[in-house]
């Protein structure tokens, strides 16, 4: 019998083919993705990157149009780096306040994704309310927004503040109120001043953890209530369930969103780096501001590449199969 | 034995066909009441059920008051702005600012222009992302991770990285070079023109194609990102939508493959009806992206001949132009007035398709391996 089965060739082959026609189907529909990425999408990559050794001017329509390519080496990135006074600092400065949002972003939204969870009154309109940033806190609005100096002085005379403002006079809490508070505690002023800094910028944080938000809570739904279950049987509390369980199950969640975080918000309109190139865009001359953004995109993916580091030895899979 | 079993056993006070009415000793009220309410359980669970309340009533309130203002504002008339008594509520109610905007910006035409685009973008996204997403998610052949790792590129590489290369590209658009060598130009070979001066269009042409096609101030440049799904957070759509397909389970598939159906007709027909609060969810995200994106619309959409979108809204009108100490906040009320406008039909949708977002995100079973 065996011997038979083993001698069944054109079978086994039946079953490679399919296994091909699978994989053909596969490229078909991937198709017009890597049509327009080797077609389109690297070609503009491969153009920043080569505008950068270049200078570039225009010719004008009458002259056929078009523009002139000099080539000038690592001009550009020497002048970035070296020439530009504000370049460098702005960099920096960007960086760390990178560094700083991120946890920031991160805590809010699961700590917010876990509280939307629980089943309550009114929950649909608050995830409603919860999700309207990610809908219209984008591109235009944000602009609009930015420049919103109506609802600063609409707040300031009431004393009621969603700390927008930069005024003093709006902010909810400042520095002096939380050293009484922890005066007797040796928390440290690094933290006491990223804790107030957070809950001024309590409305920026809001607006964009929208979408970690929605990760969050769509992990959360994810884990099977057997555990919880089961967990509860054994006499677990609530603070128990939240670190041996939730926390372990939805750490995948958390690398998505650390890294999701961190590319969106160096890539938002509002970032000061992002600004600053904009500026040198509009300004200076567009091949500069092209040198600058790929000296900031490389440190972003260093920085990203240690956080993904950092996180994946601590990520928790849970194998179904 | 009987007797004493008898005694022990609740009275029957009433007894019909299908209820039985019993006395039994119940505990009084006040002795329910008490372990009920004055238990620890009882306290902390009221405690965090405040707490929850005012935090979340609290964030709705910083989600929400930005809108209050601006709809405060938008209401206001001139004089409000520099009377100190007035600040929510506007003293001289008036709609001017709403009427300017409707007349003199061409408010309609805006709208018009802007809802094909966003409708076409946000449709062929949804579409050509969850064909992508498809091929990613349930078929494995080489080259499948290389082609994940690339649609992760595209998320991560900022756009205003490629500003400037994005516009070059759709000004002088070409693809290998292919308009270039029709009209005569040759193709460039590592930097020498061969196969120069080989016609196969008129001259009367080469203004068009001969230094690529004119892209810029058209739809196309939309239209070709969005079929090729390179366009604004598609990477994010297809990452969605990729960890949808994977929870759907294969054996609906094979089903339909063991009775003659083909995989495209098996997407169409099987698997895209039951992945449409998902697609919804995207076509969301996409249309509303797109609606009120600035980035690629002031790239691509600057000259005097563009079409007029909703980034070309956000003006003072001239009738509204006024000198005096409440200027500005009065131009900033209007700009909101503006952006009010602009996401007025965004709101409507989503107070429609909110209920399919959280599904579909729901539905997803987002996970991260």
């Amino acid at each position: 019998m065996t011997k038979d089965v083993k001698l069944n060739a054109p079978k086994r082959r039946k079953i490679a083919s399919l296994e091909k026609k699978k994989a053909r189907a596969g490229w078909i529909f991937v198709l017009p993705f890597v049509i327009g990425f080797a077609l389109i999408y690297l070609p503009i990559i491969f153009d920043s990157i080569k505008f950068t050794f270049y200078e570039m001017t225009n010719v004008p329509n009458y002259k056929g149009g078009g523009y002139i390519l000099t080539p000038v080496g690592l001009e550009n990135y020497y002048d970035a780096l070296f020439v530009d006074p504000d370049f460098v600092q702005t960099l920096v400065a960007g960086l760390e306040k990178l560094i700083f949002d991120v946890p920031m972003i991160l805590i809010f939204s699961l700590f917010m994704a876990v509280m939307l969870n629980q089943k309550m009154a009114g929950r649909a309109a608050f995830r409603a309310i919860f999700f309207i940033p990610v809908i219209i806190s984008t591109g235009l609005m944000a602009d609009i927004s930015e420049q919103n100096m109506l609802m600063q002085t609409m707040d300031s005379a009431e004393g009621i503040s969603d700390g927008t403002g930069s005024s003093a006079a709006s902010e909810i809490v400042t520095a002096m109120d939380f050293q009484k508070l922890f005066a007797n505690m040796a928390v440290g002023e690094e933290l006491l001043n990223y804790v107030v800094s957070a809950i001024n910028n309590i409305y920026d944080i809001v607006n964009r953890s929208g979408v970690q938000l929605l990760i969050f809570l769509a992990g959360l739904q994810s884990i099977s209530p057997a555990i919880y279950e089961s967990v509860k049987v054994d006499g677990a509390t609530g603070w128990e369930t939240f670190w041996k369980i939730t926390f372990p199950m939805i750490s995948p969640m958390i690398l998505v969103n650390a890294v999701y975080t961190t590319i969106d918000s160096f890539t938002a309109n509002s970032n000061i780096v992002m600004t600053f190139i904009d500026n040198v865009y509009n300004k200076q001359g567009r091949v500069l501001s092209s040198a600058m953004s790929w000296i900031y995109f490389l440190l972003v993916l260093a920085i990203i590449a240690v956080i993904a580091a950092v996180f994946s030895a601590f990520v928790f899979y849970q194998r179904k199969d | 034995m009987n007797a004493q079993n008898l005694d022990n056993m609740p009275k029957v006070k009433k007894e019909s066909k299908n209820k039985i009415r019993v006395e039994f000793d119940r505990t009084p009220l006040k002795e329910r009441l008490k372990a009920k309410f004055l238990s620890m359980f009882f306290v902390t669970k009221v405690i965090i059920y405040i707490f929850r309340l005012v935090l979340l009533v609290g964030v709705s309130y910083i989600v929400l008051f930005p809108f209050f203002s601006q709809i405060a504002g938008s209401l206001m008339a001139p004089e409000d702005f520099i009377d100190a008594t007035v600040r929510l509520i506007p003293k001289n109610f008036t709609l001017d600012i709403y009427k300017a905007i409707w007349t003199e910006l061409e408010y309609i035409t805006s709208f018009a222009n802007t809802l094909f685009l966003s409708a076409t973008a946000a449709l062929l996204q949804t579409f050509v992302c969850s064909f992508i997403a498809y091929g990613l998610a349930k078929f494995k052949f080489k080259g499948n991770s290389i082609v994940f790792l690339c649609v992760i590129l595209s998320l991560t590489v900022p756009h205003q990285t490629l500003q400037l290369s994005l516009f070059t590209k759709f000004k002088y658009f070409d693809i290998l070079g292919i308009f270039q060598f029709v009209s005569g130009g040759g193709i460039d070979l590592f930097g020498t023109t061969v196969l120069e001066g080989i016609r196969l269009l008129p001259a009367s042409w080469d203004k068009f194609t001969a230094n690529g096609i004119e892209l810029t101030n058209t739809y196309w440049p939309f239209i070709i990102l969005s079929i090729t799904g390179l366009a604004f957070k598609n990477g994010l759509y297809i990452f969605m939508l990729r960890q949808f397909f994977r929870g759907v389970p294969d054996e609906l598939e094979e089903s339909a493959y063991i009775d003659g159906s083909g995989v495209i007709h098996t997407f169409f027909k099987i698997i895209l009806p039951i992945s449409v609060p998902m697609m919804i969810t995207v076509f969301l995200f996409a249309f509303s992206w797109q609606w009120t994106d600035n980035f690629y619309t002031e790239l691509f959409m600057t000259g005097k001949d563009a079409p007029r979108l909703m980034k070309d809204v956000i003006e003072i009108p001239s009738s509204l132009t006024k000198e005096y100490p409440g200027q500005n906040l009065y131009y900033s009320a209007i700009r909101n007035t503006c952006g009010l406008m602009i996401i007025a039909p965004l709101v409507v949708m989503y107070l429609f398709c909110q209920k399919y977002l959280v599904q579909g995100i729901e539905r997803s079973g987002l996970t991260a391996d």
